[in-house]
């Protein structure tokens, strides 16, 4: 067998055994399908009952007023006046007094808000009427006091998209909802899957240089091979979560009818959903590696166990920004010159781009742009980190910065 | 069919660890490297196995360079030792057995043997990081003949191991040098090179003071050792010609000669006072020969 698979193979397979990915790998999966059945599991909360009816007790005149605004808002609860008996889905409103307008709502269960707002809005609007009327207001008075404002909107925009009419003008374009989700589950797995990986890819270095086994190891396998093979088995390790996370969503969609939760919420692809799509998949395994070669490089400086973190604080870091960058500039101005120029740095690319993808206004050459900073980025950090790695692995001395100074001396 | 060393040095910022060696191991023979502290033992290893570039001079084995095609064919056990804590044995031997190129079978296999023989078999599935520093050891030297080398490298295999251990291992070393591997380790105890060796080599301060076939070392040594044993006082001895040093424990009196020719000179000297148990010229000690190469002693 060779070298490259046997340290392939054996990273792989003890980290697919470790208890940390089986419990997190569980873990997401319930998540998934917790969230396959919201629909379901919020009905189960849910005590409130749907109100058929509501039986007004008192003033006569209130209530034909009342009952006729009930049915202009079509509210789909009827009126009736109280005769002294409930039924389960039936309130009882009592008028205590009509001029200010005081009432009592009385129901056995809980009532929909959604319901709660509709009495509330009729009742607002009877007390408003009779306010009018006590005014002695004319019509046209009255009238006037209902009239909305005329806005007539005039905002310069860059894309001048303003003119356009039809929809709001605003500074926000408008962003695709499907879009938007995928972007989202996009960069925040993203997100965890880097900071997660990243930090066991600099354990496992660190791992080996601190308990001296990697002098063994280098005696017998090239320290270039040995951290490719390394870094590719955590890749799949990696990979192979997000293939069991996906299968899960399959399996979710099938079982649960999730489907038609999407529907109901209005997600519709549209044009750039394709694109979105494959440039995030092509952009979180691009991110990945180079994340991984770069954590696996700071691991390999450490001589003591205690240091990891500080260690890899800089890769978090870059992670975290780059989060950051993606996810608050989403809903703001498409493009701004932060998201234009963190998009090109390669540690922020992988975040920032799948952002950009978004925007049908982003050329593809863009976007291949992105790939191929990656791409070179990735050349570079692995040949960098392969070639610091064999001194870097048999010094002792402590520090980032003592050891990459001695190893440019050498 | 030779591991040579010609001319190696290594400097460190400046300092000169290596200085110039140039040694020559026997293929099928047992090597003992000697030298105090930072005496640059280990560099020199690390050198042949090609993990620190030597900054002069060149090493080559079987005429050819060492490299990573080769590396099949060596074992090495460095002197810090360490397995990864959280694998278990059994897996940690697979795995560098397979960077041996061996097979999962052939390591399981030789795997049970070797644990037997260091009397562990218990340890197979244990974590290592649940076993004793001796015996952690034990599993990494095994790991480092487990693929049956043809040069095996040990940095300071016994250190650490209490005595039926050392035992232990020196009987597994010195079959492994009967089946055909040449093995070379360094120490810093005379008496295992005395025991185990054929050819040595003692570092000072990264320079080569000796090196060779150990009994042409001896001899060209040329100092003796004459241990006297009886009642009589001698001690007028140490000012005879050609003796060195004396040193007395109670009745017995051990005495360094510059060569043997002085000897006979001694005995008719010790002879006229009568009576004495043991008169007994012996080979330099190989700490002798150290003190007096190095000036002090380890
Ligand atoms: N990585 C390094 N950087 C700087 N100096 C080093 C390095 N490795 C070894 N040295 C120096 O080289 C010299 C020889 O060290 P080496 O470890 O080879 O000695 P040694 O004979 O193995 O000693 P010991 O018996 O203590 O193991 C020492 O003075 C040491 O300080
Ligand atoms: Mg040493």
């Amino acid at each position: 067998m060779s070298k490259f698979l046997a340290t392939f193979l054996q990273t792989y397979s003890s980290k697919i055994r470790a208890k940390s990915f089986i419990i997190s790998t569980l873990i997401i999966v319930l998540v998934i399908f917790v969230g396959a059945n919201f629909d379901k599991i919020i009905d189960f909360f849910d005590s409130s009952e749907e109100v058929t009816a509501v039986k007004v007790e008192g003033d006569e005149a209130f209530y034909s007023q009342f009952k006729g605004t009930m049915d202009a808002l079509d509210s789909g609860i009827s009126v009736e006046p109280y005769e002294g008996d409930l039924g389960s889905a039936e309130v009882h409103l009592s008028i205590e007094e009509t001029a200010p307008l005081a009432v009592t709502l009385h129901s056995d269960n809980e009532i929909p808000s959604e319901q709660v707002n509709k009495i509330e809005t009729a009742l607002g609007q009877v007390q408003r009427s009779n306010t009018i009327m006590a005014l002695n207001l004319s019509e046209e008075e009255a009238q006037r006091l209902n009239a909305t404002p005329d806005i007539s909107y005039d905002i310069a925009s860059e894309s001048g998209s303003a003119d356009d009419g039809g929809s709001a003008p605003g500074d926000t374009p408008e962003v695709n909802p499907l879009n938007a989700v995928v972007f989202y589950v996009t960069v925040i797995v993203m997100f965890f899957i880097i900071i997660n990986y990243a930090s066991q890819i600099g354990t496992e270095v660190a791992m080996e240089k601190t308990s001296r086994v990697i002098e063994m190891i280098v005696s017998s396998v090239p320290p270039v091979t040995h951290l490719l093979a390394k870094i590719s088995a955590m890749i799949l390790v990696s990979l192979t979560q997000l293939f069991i996370f996906l299968l899960a969503i399959v399996a979710a969609v099938w079982i649960f009818d999730f489907g038609s939760i999407i529907g109901d919420l209005g997600l519709e692809a549209n044009e750039q959903t394709a694109t979105l799509i494959v440039y995030s998949g092509i952009y979180l395994v691009l991110g990945l590696v180079l994340y991984l070669s770069l954590s696996a490089m700071l691991g390999s400086f450490i001589s003591r166990m205690e240091d990891l973190q500080q260690a890899l604080l800089p890769v978090t870091m870059l992670a975290l920004g780059g989060f950051y960058i993606a996810i608050f500039n989403i809903w703001g101005e498409a493009d701004n010159m932060l998201v234009k120029v963190s998009s090109f740095f390669p540690l922020f690319t992988p975040f920032v781009m799948p952002l950009r993808a978004m925007n049908a206004e982003t050329s593809q050459m863009t976007l291949l742009i992105g790939v191929v900073i990656l791409i070179v980025s990735i050349a570079l950090a692995v040949i960098l980190a392969a070639s610091i790695y064999r001194n870097s692995v048999l010094s002792t001395s402590g520090g980032i910065f003592k050891n990459l100074k001695r190893i440019r001396k050498e | 069919m030779t591991l040579e060393l010609s001319g190696l040095s290594k400097s460190f910022n400046g300092q000169t660890a290596v200085d110039h060696i140039d040694l020559n191991v026997p293929t099928g023979s047992m090597y003992g490297f000697l030298g105090g502290n930072g005496a640059g033992k280990t560099t020199t290893f690390r050198m042949i196995l090609g993990l620190l570039q030597p900054s002069e001079g060149h090493i080559t084995y079987n005429g050819e360079k060492i490299d990573y095609n080769v590396t099949n064919q060596i074992g090495y056990l460095p002197e810090e030792r360490g397995l990864h804590p959280k694998l278990k044995v059994d897996e940690q031997i697979r795995y560098l057995g397979q960077l041996k190129g061996m097979s999962k079978q052939e390591v399981d296999k030789r795997l049970d043997e070797w644990l037997e023989r260091f009397e562990v078999p218990e340890n197979r599935t244990k974590r290592i990081e649940k076993l004793s520093k001796g015996n952690q050891q034990k599993i990494q030297l095994i790991a480092s003949i487990i693929h049956d080398p043809k040069l095996i490298i040990l940095d300071e295999p016994f250190s650490g191991l209490d005595p039926v251990n050392v035992e232990i291992l020196k009987n597994a070393v010195k079959e492994l040098n009967s089946r055909g591997a040449t093995i070379i380790f360094s120490t810093h105890r005379m008496e295992h090179v005395e025991e185990l060796c054929e050819s040595m080599c003692i570092l000072n301060k990264g320079r080569q003071v000796v090196s060779g076939r150990i009994d042409e070392i001896r001899k060209d040594f040329g100092q003796k050792e004459i241990i006297i044993e009886g009642d009589h006082d001698i001690s007028f001895l140490k000012d005879m010609p050609g003796v060195i040093d004396m040193k007395q424990i109670r009745n017995r009196y051990i005495l360094k000669i510059e060569d043997e020719s002085y000897a006979e000179s001694i005995f008719n000297e010790i002879v006229k006072l009568g009576y004495f148990k043991r008169f007994q010229v012996n080979e330099p000690s190989i700490n002798d020969i150290f003190i007096s190469k190095v000036g002090y002693g380890i």
